[in-house]
């Protein structure tokens, strides 16, 4: 079957040949890429280097009475074998998290979850380090563990973690809390109008409890660290890191040195879906490297990656008041996050995506409470959307019930309910530059929804869905970056944020080359360097177009009003009478000057720099702690939507999805066809979640943990249409009217299939995956012939 | 991983010198796709790999036999089959189905005779040869034997080949003109996924009645296996649709299908009874 992946034509996809910014720059490290000469952190190995492999916990919860690594320290070629208590020698509290200072660098007294790291062994060999983990021998006194987020957050369930000691390193989490007795690490709430009264005057009230499986990241370059010494007191920390100022400031806090002694570079990264984000490996590698004095590499397989972080399992509640006119007046939502054994940024994620789990209603009564729970899974984190695709499968999968059980269409019922420009969201603040009903005319449009549809016949029965998503942008948070021109005239961005595959270097070389009136393909992106580049929160949440892009606009700015400021000298005019434009500096009478010769006029010779710094932090106020209410939770909102249509094999009860659309608000996109790219990216990686990935558990063992066993979808897979559509609604304080899309093409894909379903065999799924068996199981109870238990 | 032994024997005689009979530790490896899985996950942990790599010769390549059938090497490798002139040719059947078989890096390498050895009730190919009817030639330090491939699979992941026998060649019977033959796979998951169950036909059919019938089903079972019951219902019975769909009802209530990760046991008797109704009625549409 062929498959269509390509973006429809388009009519405006070239900017007029003077702009950088909304122009489909080709990426700048694409031909990098395709001759392997882009560098990546996996390729790194270092003179004298030792591999380290980690033993991990065969159990989910229990007490380690001993571990002996004598075995493996008599194997040939053994250097050393660390645990947790050399670690405590030289880290006398080592433990680590964004959230929660929870996660130890290797277990102490306990372990959490099973595939936790215990020791690790150390050898010039990395054959001969894995055989030496596989020798250390440690002895577990099991305790009772618990898996299921609901169950853990009961009270008299077995209690993972004694006691909480909140992080207190990000503004947005300040008000967590040090909790004992308990596997709720947070909760978060929102409360808005007379919940009890409103459902009192609904004329319909549905409840529904929905579920997500665990999936993983599946980057194709695994988290990767190698350290080495920097001089007697320095360390160098070489990582595939999403957050490499994080890094720093962390290891710096673990060993109570200065950042200055530790510096974290970065390369491209082969993938990273918020799996790479905090500390992965990087804290276990700089102890090791302090410890032996000698340069660590830790690299992962690919099978170790599915006891390094996860998505969230979520379980959803949700009730929902409604009136005869399809009006939405009341909605309560509860949301159990399964965090696993260790916070990560879990309580972000319960907060975040709990403060949107609503939807993108306008609804007056409102009453959320999200848990972050701790559970004996390895532990979950961040992935591309942040929780809200859990949150989005619940509110639109009911959407859909509500608008069937009304008689109104799907479009129409949503339409009846969006949020406009101005009006509150749940969390009070007015929404602005969103345009709701510019994707719900995009699905209608790319779906043909108002054209008859063939509903199939006999085993192969056709349908159809929507769905659409809200996100918060993570606030506040910020971004520095730097722009150098060189003696030569020629120019650099030092920035923090981390291209790993999202093509961010492009970018902010497009808005800088906007700014300064050069090409974007002149402009060279240095790579994080914490010594070099300055600091950026993090390469997450879709917020690097907007911060970032708006840090290195400032610099850019602050570097080119440096410039005609020395042109204004060199050309005897006003500043006011100059612009930056094709490469040169010129006045409105004909005069110019090319930066090269501003060098040499201010410096004698090919020499200097102009270094224009950029800083950018958002307005934010901090939501009521009670109420969630905040008059600026945001900097600015993704919106997304998705159209699916399916065939079922109401026999086997595959899913064969015909086309996918996929729709995102963009802002005023940087560059379209990267834009259009994510989108489809992001589709395909949330189909994968729908319709097969899963992580499969016993007792708290993942049974699959590997990618013969856990399979991503293929070219095979993928639906035969597949578009990524763009809406723009220019934002305000963006980057040239951009917003961050990394994220906006997960949110919708799977309730829109899972509405198709419906629409084609009318089984209602409330668990994802939504695979064959799942499907056909609850087809044939709906024919009240039911398959057999096994 | 721990160290091992890696033998690279020249000729089938120095190979099988080297295996041992007695000690499981000791295995040969050909294209490596599926031992490598089991050395990475430690199911498997060798002290000595024969590899079969050198081995050239007869081990490789196909030929057209005196019944008009196929003789291959078992160090050809899949993607070789696939894209043979003489496979397309002769056994339609399994060219389709190699196009599917996991994916192209893995046909590169994976050879028919590992493919076979292994005894991965997963794998694609056993339930069509064992319909069109075939035998392997298994060689040890005490000469060659037949081994017909119905009497091959004896278990999960279990052949009837002793530890210190190779599978040389693998010859698979002529076909009488005007076969129906059909491979019908179904993946739960990624479409590059082991089966959750796959099912292969051939019969023969005479004035509208079916002879010689054989339905072998792999992946939901144990090992792959022919259903007797599916195969009584459609000896001399006409070619319509309620027999092809009786077959299938026999198929699912005579085999026992296991769970694992492509299914449980109950959905996969069910897939068993909807993929051998398929399996009959589009060998049926081929011919057409």
């Amino acid at each position: 079957m062929a498959k269509i992946i390509e973006p429809p034509p388009k009519t405006e996809r070239q900017a007029p040949p003077t702009r950088q910014v909304k122009r489909s720059v080709r990426r700048l490290e694409s031909k990098s890429k395709v001759d392997g000469s882009a560098e990546y952190i996996h390729n790194l190995t270092l003179p004298g280097m030792l591999y380290g492999k980690i033993a991990r916990s065969s159990i989910p919860h229990g007490k380690i009475l001993s571990i002996d690594p004598g075995a493996a320290l008599a194997l040939e070629g053994v250097y050393a074998v660390i645990t947790g208590d050399d670690i405590r020698r030289l880290i006398p509290d080592p433990y680590y998290g964004p959230a929660f200072h929870d996660q130890p660098i290797l277990a102490l007294d306990k372990v959490r979850y099973a595939g936790e790291p215990v020791a690790v062994a150390l050898a010039k060999d990395p054959h001969v380090a894995e055989e030496a983990a596989d020798l250390i021998a440690v002895e577990y006194e099991p305790l009772e563990a618990v898996f299921d987020e609901v169950q853990a957050a009961k009270p008299g369930a077995p209690i993972i973690h004694d006691v909480l000691k909140p992080a207190t390193t990000f503004p947005d989490l300040k008000h967590l809390q040090g909790r004992s007795g308990t596997n709720v690490a947070l909760s978060a709430h929102v409360r808005r109008g007379d919940l009890a009264q409103a459902f009192k005057e609904s004329d319909y009230v549905f409840e529904q409890t929905f579920r997500n499986g665990k999936v993983i990241h599946a980057p194709l370059e695994p988290y990767v660290t190698v350290g080495e010494m920097a001089g007697p007191d320095g360390l160098t920390i070489h990582t595939a890191s999403q957050s490499p100022s994080f890094v720093r400031s962390e290891i710096s806090r673990l060993l109570g040195w200065p950042e200055n002694r530790v510096r974290v570079r970065t390369a491209f990264l082969g993938g990273g879906f918020g799996g790479k984000l905090y500390i992965k490996l990087e804290a276990l590698v700089a102890a090791c490297t302090l410890l032996v004095r000698k340069p660590v590499r830790i690299a992962l397989t690919m099978e170790e990656q599915f006891y390094t972080i996860t998505k969230h399992g979520a379980t959803v509640r949700l009730k929902t008041g409604v009136r005869k006119d399809g009006r939405i007046v009341a909605r309560e939502v509860e949301v159990w996050w399964n965090g696993g054994a260790y916070a990560d940024i879990g309580p972000r994620v319960t907060q975040k995506s709990g403060l949107t789990s609503s939807g993108p209603y306008d609804i007056e009564n409102i009453s959320i409470e999200s848990h972050a729970v701790y559970t004996n899974e390895p532990p979950a984190g961040a992935l591309r959307g942040f929780g809200i695709s859990q949150v989005v499968w619940a509110y639109e999968s009911q959407a859909d019930v509500i608008a069937r059980a009304l008689n109104i269409d799907p479009i129409d019922f949503r339409r009846r309910n969006i949020l406009r420009e101005g009006r509150p969201h749940a969390t009070g603040m007015p929404m602005t530059d969103i345009d709701i009903d510019a994707i719900l005319d995009r699905l209608a449009e790319r779906m043909e929804w108002n054209r008859p549809f063939d509903r199939g016949s006999a085993t192969i029965r056709r349908g159809r869905g929507i769905a659409i998503g809200i996100k918060s942008c993570v606030a506040p948070t910020t971004s520095v970056a730097m722009v150098n021109i060189y003696g030569d005239g020629s120019c650099g961005i030092c920035s923090s944020t981390v291209d790993m595959g999202q093509g961010s270097d492009t970018a902010m070389a497009q808005i800088a080359a906007e700014i300064l009136g050069i090409s974007t393909e002149s402009i060279r992106v240095v790579h994080p360097d914490t010594d070099v580049t300055p600091y950026d929160m993090a390469t997450l949440g879709s917020r690097s177009t907007y911060h970032m892009g708006n840090a290195v606009r400032r610099a850019a700015e602050d570097a080119r009003a440096q410039l005609l400021r020395m042109a204004a000298t060199v050309l005897k005019t006003g500043e006011g009478d100059l612009e930056c434009r094709d490469g040169v500096i010129a006045a409105h009478c004909g005069a110019r000057v090319t930066f090269r010769d501003l060098m040499v006029a201010r410096f004698a010779m090919q020499a200097g720099n102009i270094i224009g710094i950029g800083s950018f932090i958002p307005p934010y106020e901090k939501p009521d702690h009670e109420t969630g209410q905040s008059r600026q939770i945001t900097p600015f909102w993704m919106l997304g939507g998705a159209g699916a249509e399916i065939e079922v094999d109401t026999e086997t009860g595959r899913i064969h999805v015909v086309k996918l659309v996929n729709v995102g608000d963009a802002g005023s996109p940087i560059n379209p066809d990267i834009v259009e790219r994510q989108l489809i990216g992001a589709g395909t990686m949330q189909f994968g979640f729908t319709v097969f990935e899963e992580m499969i558990f016993n007792e708290g063992q993942v049974v699959n943990a590997s990618f013969a066993d856990y399979k991503i979808p293929g070219m095979l897979d993928v639906p035969d249409q597949l578009s990524g559509e763009m809406v723009e609604v220019p934002h305000r304080q963006g980057p040239f009217g951009a917003k961050g899309v990394g994220e906006t093409g997960m949110f919708c894909v799977s309730p829109a299939i899972g509405n198709a379903l419906y629409d084609a065999v009318e089984v209602r799924i409330t668990e994802m995956p939504l695979t064959p068996e799942r499907v056909l199981r609850a087809l044939r109870r709906a024919q009240n012939r039911p398959l057999g238990s096994d | 991983m721990k160290s091992f032994d890696l033998a690279e024997p020249a000729t089938i005689e120095e190979a099988v010198a080297l295996l041992d009979p007695e000690d499981k530790s000791v295995r040969a490896i050909a294209g490596g796709t599926a031992l490598m899985l089991m050395m990475k996950t430690r199911l498997f942990q060798p002290t000595r790999l024969v590899s079969l790599r050198r081995l050239n010769g007869d081990l490789r390549g196909l030929r057209v036999n005196q019944d008009g059938g196929l003789r291959i090497g078992a160090m050809t490798s899949l993607a070789q089959l696939e894209y043979s002139h003489l496979v397309a040719s002769t056994y339609p059947v399994l060219s389709r189905a190699l196009g599917t078989l996991s994916n192209i890096r893995i046909r590169n390498v994976a050879t028919l005779g590992g493919h076979l050895a292994h005894g991965d009730p997963h794998m694609d190919l056993p339930p069509i040869l064992m319909t069109l009817g075939a035998k392997v030639s298994a060689v040890s330090p005490r000469g060659r034997r037949w081994v017909d491939i119905c009497d091959l699979f004896t278990g999960y992941y279990e052949t009837s080949l002793i530890k210190d026998e190779l599978i040389t060649s693998v010859e698979i019977a002529g076909q009488p003109p005007g076969v129906y033959c059909w491979y019908e796979k179904f993946t739960a998951r990624s479409a590059d996924d082991w089966p959750t169950v796959g099912v292969a036909v051939r019969y023969i059919v005479d004035s509208g009645v079916i002879r010689d019938p054989r339905v072998a089903v792999s992946a939901a079972t144990e090992r792959p296996m022919r259903s007797a019951a599916a195969e009584a219902a459609l000896t001399n019975a006409p070619l319509a649709p309620h027999v092809l769909s009786k077959a299938a009802d026999a198929a699912a209530d005579e085999l026992e299908p296991i769970a694992d990760l492509h299914g449980t046991a109950s959905y996969k008797r069910e897939m068993v009874r909807v993929h051998v109704r398929r399996a009959l009625e589009k060998a049926a549409q081929w011919r057409r």
